[in-house]
């Protein structure tokens, strides 16, 4: 079956609504993007899109949130409501794998492979926050494709 | 040539200002500068980043010049930047911050039709099209663009001030059980929740 998680992504948006300028003055790098090189993530139209949006859960999770501590505690705050409701779809998506109803094919393999390699061509807190930077890259893409 | 040394005051303000992804530049004279300043534009797309400049915006004495063309795929990022020219020297090229296309711009209105019997009103709604460079081309409704698109429309007695709200995903609503010979006004607007795109309420 098909893997349906219930999740509100106004709550995420408006979060990163409130900081996205802030946080995207902090990557002076523009001829690189995490998500979306060399290829758009909207060019990601794969039966598997359920895979690529858990994966990308879990980076965010594991290697994104922990890295993005700035001098702003009202960014921080931020960043920590995010952080947690990424937590909390993560964990639905999980239980989705245990279903065996959210199938990792080839191409979202060799998509998150390249989200990775870009991550680590940076150093930790330049990745990182470019990565928070571009999460309406993921969310456009995740409301495109639902 | 070799780049100037740049002394000029910078263009200030430089941004983005977009309706139905009809997207333009914008910015303010260097503080100081009388007539004569010249502009020249560029942009990028991000996570490419290369600068391309654009063309007709070459020594421009306005301050704006229409991207929409350059920015019409609303699945990439953009910067601009903008550098001033006066009397033989120059400013620093100034940037935007970076730019989604689908999530700042704003939407117009709809459109909205009505035709009624001597009890019912039937209101037909059609929300705006995305920004295109000719008639000839091909028209996209924003409704394509955001599939969370809907409409709330709000209906009004004149003569009892009772007002109606309706919330609605389809573009065609009936009001029935109105009051023969009077006088309605009808008006509405568009919610996009996510991302958070409000319109005006139509006239």
């Amino acid at each position: 079956g098909a893997c349906r998680v219930s999740m509100s992504t106004e709550e995420i948006r408006a979060g990163f609504r409130a900081i996205k300028a802030n946080i995207q003055s902090r990557d002076p790098i523009r001829s690189l993007s995490i998500l979306s090189h060399p290829h758009s993530l909207h060019k990601v139209q794969s039966s598997d899109r359920c895979c690529i949006t858990h994966q990308l859960f879990t980076f965010y999770v594991d290697k994104v949130f922990k890295h993005c501590r700035t001098e702003d505690s009202f960014v921080n705050r931020k960043i920590s409501s995010i952080a947690n409701s990424f937590l909390s779809v993560r964990r639905k998506l999980e239980q989705c794998r245990e279903q065996n109803n959210c199938v990792c094919g080839e191409e979202s393999t060799e998509k998150f492979k390249q989200i990775l390699a870009n991550y680590e061509g940076l150093n930790v807190t330049s990745a990182a926050m470019k990565s928070l930077g571009e999460l309406d890259i993921l969310l456009d893409w995740m409301e495109k494709s639902r | 040539s070799g780049e100037l040394y740049c002394s000029l005051p910078n263009p200030r303000n430089v941004h983005f200002e977009s309706t139905n992804m009809k997207n333009v530049l914008h910015w303010s004279a260097p503080e100081g500068t009388g007539d004569g300043v010249l502009y020249k534009v560029k942009y990028a797309v991000y996570g490419v980043g290369k600068w391309i400049r654009k063309a007709e915006c070459r020594n421009i004495n306005r301050t704006w010049c229409d991207l929409s063309s350059e920015t019409s795929d609303y699945e990439e990022q953009y910067y601009a930047s903008v550098k001033a020219f006066l009397n033989g020297t120059c400013s620093d090229w100034m940037e935007t911050t970076r730019f989604n296309p689908l999530t700042d711009t704003k939407i117009d209105p709809p459109m909205v039709s009505i035709s009624s019997t001597d009890r019912s009103i039937s209101i037909t709604l059609t929300a705006p099209e995305k920004w295109k460079r000719s008639p000839e081309e091909e028209s996209i409704s924003l409704l394509q663009v955001y599939p969370g698109l809907q409409y709330n429309v709000s209906v009004l007695n004149k003569k009892t001030k009772k007002r109606w709200f309706f919330s609605i995903s389809n573009n065609t609503l009936v009001v029935p059980w109105l009051e023969p010979g009077t006088a309605y006004c009808v008006s509405a607007r568009i919610r996009v929740t996510t991302p958070l795109l409000d319109s005006g309420f139509s006239k």
